[in-house]
């Protein structure tokens, strides 16, 4: 060939081609130094940057949840250790029969069927290396066992976790006697996690179920710290590589409550159900001047510890079965026709709107026939003789319904709904505890819903005793009560008085601000005030006026029919009673306001009067048991 | 050195020994520690199996055993190998055709990768052996290299065990075949024009191949066109050896200090893949170093090959510098992704024993070639 010449040896080789190589060998290692160049040096901090990335993981540290005490310290929510059986699934045997001992051998140990562990083991999708929580809620000695089992369990371990336990007025564990106040803690389940991840709560994470624990969520949880781990290949973690930020503990909460007092509230509440035979009850303790909560009791109670703990299926359906349907707070999640205890809301709107004097006199009937119904359309009162004509304080005292049927019809819908929401009913008083009813109000809304142009006259008298279409939860009643009792000032009730130290004492107080300053006189709310401390002396609350308490009782009775009668004849009543404590007769000083609410007695006496009665004995520690039974009609109180 | 021990070595050495490449020598015993030092960070912190030995002792061992081959094909006359190509070429058929049948009919398919690894070792051997065989047929020929038939017939050569090779399947070590084919038939004076024919027709035939491979095998070759095409499966390698190279910088994170290899996240258990420790952990000072070896040791066999005596040294330098240029391209090119994903290693520094002794072979045969170069002076 043409380019064949001589080279260093002895036979014809070709420059041109040795050049050639020596040429692409260049080439190849100048390409290859260069693409190391730009990957190294040039993009090397992205390539580090997409490395970290892939290699590390953040995950979040857990904050210790606040506290709860009560008013005076005592504590009510704590967090204990609890176990939790799990499993990692690079360290079970990969042999199927063998993981399946070691699981069955667990479950033994547990007291589970193995079903149940190895249905939560497939169900988990993720790295191999990662714990899967296959039982929660272990007895500490099964805990145990399975620590000691180690080496004949490979891959099963136990995880030591807090959960919450709640205590009652003494320290003892006792999840019924606030279990409606201060709720309980449960696990984030897969639908709502997919909302919650975005404010950090993880799989299984705990959340705040009922109560203040749920209301007051983001306060106890705290800040949840983040820490980035560095993991190899196979997903096992490595090292910390730095913690990004460290947990923030979640604070501790001073309930407005008096766990003592509630103590005594429930016991009451209890005495007088079981003595009249009623299913459900509610009794709520205020404090007028504040709005503050000191007892809440809504019978019957659930036990929020079983919740805690994780609850079992058949404990949950028994609650769910329950007729009285102890999971919920009777005392702001239901609705009930106030009765006479309305005639509040009556009155003041009559003195306001200028229907009547403190002392203009009108007649009462037996029964009150309607304006524009045909003759013998009357509605009856409670007392068929009729009292005679009476003033708005004596008929507040007497509760004669006649005179506010009156009443009512005089103001007309529009004023006398417009002074039913000035007192707060119809909308949530914003109490911090969840699952608040709004209530209803009578309106011409509510009569176009209906089908009707308007309401009718008979709606509206029985509106102004507070049956029929009026229908309020107990908190808004005596948040009501509360703004009579203290002059006028509609307060926003709460539970918690602000942020305490571990050690259970008041370190950031809460403030609420009032709804509002009602816009009534303080003649009038004078007025009624004075008709409510008569309702005590004078009334028919019969012998609680004989309490020998440091003040002047002043209150207000209810019983509203509800329903249809079993029977034919007496309907079922729910009864109320609701008292504060002034000073002296009219003033505005009470610290203690206190209503009882009983469901649906059948016994035609006011069961609610005998269980604020004896209440008030037990709390003011009277040597007095003026206690009257509630089944003997002879004797108690009507109305 | 003294008068004595001069006396003494060339005694043992005889003169023929003062023409000794000693850079050659050095630039390989510099790439076997370099590999050394790669494996034992690729393997820190990985505990071995107890009773076993660590894979830098075997390396060691085998290093031992390759220098011993080294020098054995060192001290003989190259020459003498020509004249029986013909039972080596047999050799090679046989021993690559052996793995095949003992690999399916002991193991079967579900020991295929452990039978992979056994055939990966014969293939090693075949590539220097079929330098040999290659570059006496080529000198043979070296009257009538230009014309075709010269071709042709050194296709014929190549081809069974090149298909043997393929079929096993391994893919790189047949490419490297291809590329000891081209460029010993290229220096060796073959005619560029039909050399140029046939290289344009496996272009134009290089679809129909890539159609008959592997799918898994066809995923790997093209990540590199587009290594986020699949981040999680085919490509993951390469996007985590991409990620380790760049992570090296200019210096790198030290020996046994890359997180991308110690944790496991570079399929060094490929070890095809070794050149990405170097990267992450000595950076581009480390990986120029490297390359700088690979070069010098390139030029010197280069040089070989052009004061070779006649042309059978020649094309076996030729052949061997074909190979590992070949090697170091393909190598180096797939961890910083600009050549296919295929399972070639990096000669010298990718641990295998087998590799690393015919290597050292091939080195002594290159040696001899060096020392053969001028007549012996009597």
């Amino acid at each position: 060939m043409a380019d064949l010449n001589d080279g260093g040896g002895e036979f014809p080789r070709s420059r041109a081609r040795f050049v050639a190589l020596s040429v692409i060998a260049v080439l190849i290692f100048g390409a290859l130094a260069g693409r190391l160049f730009q990957l190294q040096v040039l993009d090397g901090a992205r390539y580090a940057a997409r490395a970290v990335a892939i290699r590390t993981l953040e995950v979040a540290l857990k904050s210790p949840r606040g506290l709860v005490f009560d008013r005076e310290g005592r504590l009510l929510a704590a967090n204990t250790p609890a176990w939790t059986l799990e499993a990692t699934l690079a360290d079970l045997p990969e042999d199927p029969s063998a993981r399946a001992w070691v699981l069955f051998r667990a479950s033994r140990v547990v007291g589970v069927d193995v079903s149940v562990l190895s249905e939560r083991l497939q169900a988990f999708k993720g790295s191999p290396y990662e714990l899967v929580p296959l039982l929660h809620g272990l007895s500490r000695e099964a805990a145990l066992m399975i620590g000691e089992m180690g080496d004949q369990l490979p891959g099963v371990t136990v995880v030591v976790e807090a959960v919450r336990e709640y205590f009652d007025e003494n320290g003892a564990v006792d999840g019924t006697l606030l279990s409606h106040l201060v709720g309980y803690t449960g696990r984030v389940d897969a639908a709502e996690l997919a909302d919650l991840a975005a404010r950090g709560y993880l799989p299984d994470d705990v959340i705040g179920r009922d109560g203040v624990e749920s209301s007051m969520e983001s306060v106890l949880r705290g800040t949840y710290g983040r820490q980035l781990l560095e993991r190899d290949a196979s997903g096992r973690t490595v090292k910390v590589v730095k913690t990004l930020a460290e947990p923030i503990p979640g604070k501790n909460l001073m309930l407005t409550i008096d766990a003592r007092m509630q103590r005594v509230a429930t016991d009451s509440l209890l005495w007088g159900m079981q003595a009249s035979g009623v299913k459900q009850g509610v009794t709520v303790v205020m404090n007028p001047q504040s709005g503050e909560i000191l007892s809440m009791v809504s019978l019957p109670a659930y036990d929020n510890n079983k919740f805690a703990a994780g609850i079992s299926r058949g404990e949950f359906a028994a609650y769910l079965a329950d007729p009285g349907r102890p999971l919920r707070n009777h005392a702001i999640s239901d609705i009930y026709p106030p009765g006479s205890t309305f005639k509040l809301v009556t009155g003041l709107a009559a003195l306001e709107e200028g229907v009547t004097t403190t002392t203009q006199r009108w007649p009462t009937y037996g029964c009150y026939q309607i304006p524009d119904a045909p003759q013998g359309q009357c509605l009856y009162d409670w007392n068929h003789r009729g009292f005679g004509p009476l003033n708005l304080v004596e008929a507040f005292a007497r509760s004669s319904d006649t005179f506010f049927y009156q009443m009512a019809i005089k103001l007309g819908l529009d004023r006398f709904g417009r002074w039913a929401q000035e007192l707060g009913f119809g909308e949530r008083t914003g109490i911090n505890l969840p699952g608040e009813a709004k209530g209803i109000v009578i309106s011409r809304e509510w009569a176009q819903a209906q089908g009707r142009p308007d309401v009718f006259t008979g709606e509206l008298a029985q509106a102004g005793i507070g049956q029929n279409v009026i229908a309020v939860t107990p908190l808004q009643l005596l948040n009501a009560y509360a703004a009579l009792a203290n002059g006028g000032k509609l307060l926003r009730p709460t539970v918690v008085r602000g942020e305490a130290d571990d050690t259970g004492a008041l370190v950031q107080p809460y403030t609420a601000e009032p709804i509002r300053i009602l816009s009534a006189s303080a003649a009038d709310l004078q007025a009624i005030r004075i008709g409510a401390r008569e309702v005590i002396t004078t009334g028919h609350a019969y012998n609680i006026r004989d309490l020998r308490l440091p003040g002047a009782l002043s209150g207000k009775t209810g019983t509203a029919e509800f329903g249809s009668a079993p029977s034919g004849d007496a309907l079922p009543f729910h009864s109320w009673f609701v008292a504060w404590l002034p000073s002296a007769p009219g003033a505005t000083d009470a610290q203690l306001e206190v209503l009882t609410f009983t469901y649906s007695a059948v016994a035609r006496g006011n069961v609610s009067l005998e269980v604020v009665k004896y209440f008030l004995q037990q709390w003011y520690g009277l040597h007095q048991d003026l206690r009257l039974d509630p089944t003997d009609l002879s004797r108690v109180a009507a109305n | 050195m003294s008068t004595a021990t001069a006396t003494f070595v060339e005694n043992i050495r005889g003169r023929i020994w003062r023409s000794f490449d000693r850079q050659l020598f050095l630039y390989v015993v510099l790439l076997i520690a370099f590999g050394l030092v790669l494996g034992y960070s690729a393997n820190y912190g990985v505990s071995g199996t107890p009773g076993t030995l660590s894979q830098t002792v075997k390396t060691v061992i085998w290093t031992a055993i390759g220098i011993t081959g080294f020098f054995v094909a060192a001290s003989i006359d190259y020459h003498w190998l020509s004249t029986f190509t013909g039972p080596i070429y047999l050799a090679v058929l046989g021993l690559l055709a052996l793995t095949m049948l003992i690999g399916t009919r002991l193991f079967g398919a579900q020991m295929s990768i452990s039978v992979a690894g056994l055939d990966f070792q014969s293939s090693e051997i075949a590539k220097v052996l079929m330098i040999v065989v290659l570059a006496s047929y080529l000198h043979r020929r070296r009257e009538r290299i230009g014309r075709l038939s010269t071709i042709v017939g050194a296709g014929l050569v190549m081809v069974i065990p090149t298909f043997l090779v393929y079929r096993q399947p391994d893919l790189g070590t047949a490419l490297v075949f291809v590329a000891m084919l081209v460029g010993m038939l290229f220096l060796s004076g073959a005619s560029i024009g039909w050399m140029a024919l046939f290289g344009g027709a496996a272009v134009a035939l290089a679809p129909l191949a890539i159609g008959a491979m592997h799918a898994y095998q066809r995923q790997r070759l093209f990540c590199f066109l587009d290594p986020n095409a699949d981040p999680q499966g085919a490509c993951y390698q390469l996007l985590q050896a991409l990620n380790a190279v760049g992570s090296g910088g200019l210096f790198g994170q030290g020996l046994t200090a890359g997180r991308q290899n110690q944790l496991g996240y570079l399929p060094v258990q490929s070890t095809d893949f070794i050149f990405t420790v170097a990267a992450e952990e000595l950076g581009f000072v480390g990986c120029a170093i490297l390359l700088g070896l690979f070069a010098l040791l390139t030029w010197r066999i280069v040089s070989i090959a052009w004061h070779a005596r006649d042309s059978f040294g020649m094309l076996i330098a030729v052949g061997l510098a074909s190979m590992i240029l070949f090697q170091v391209l393909v190598n180096v090119g797939m961890v910083t992704g600009i050549m296919p994903v295929t399972g070639i290693p990096l000669p010298f520094v990718t641990y295998g024993g087998s590799s690393l002794v015919s290597l050292l072979f091939g080195m002594g045969i290159l040696e001899s070639v060096r020392m053969h170069t001028e007549k012996p002076t009597f």
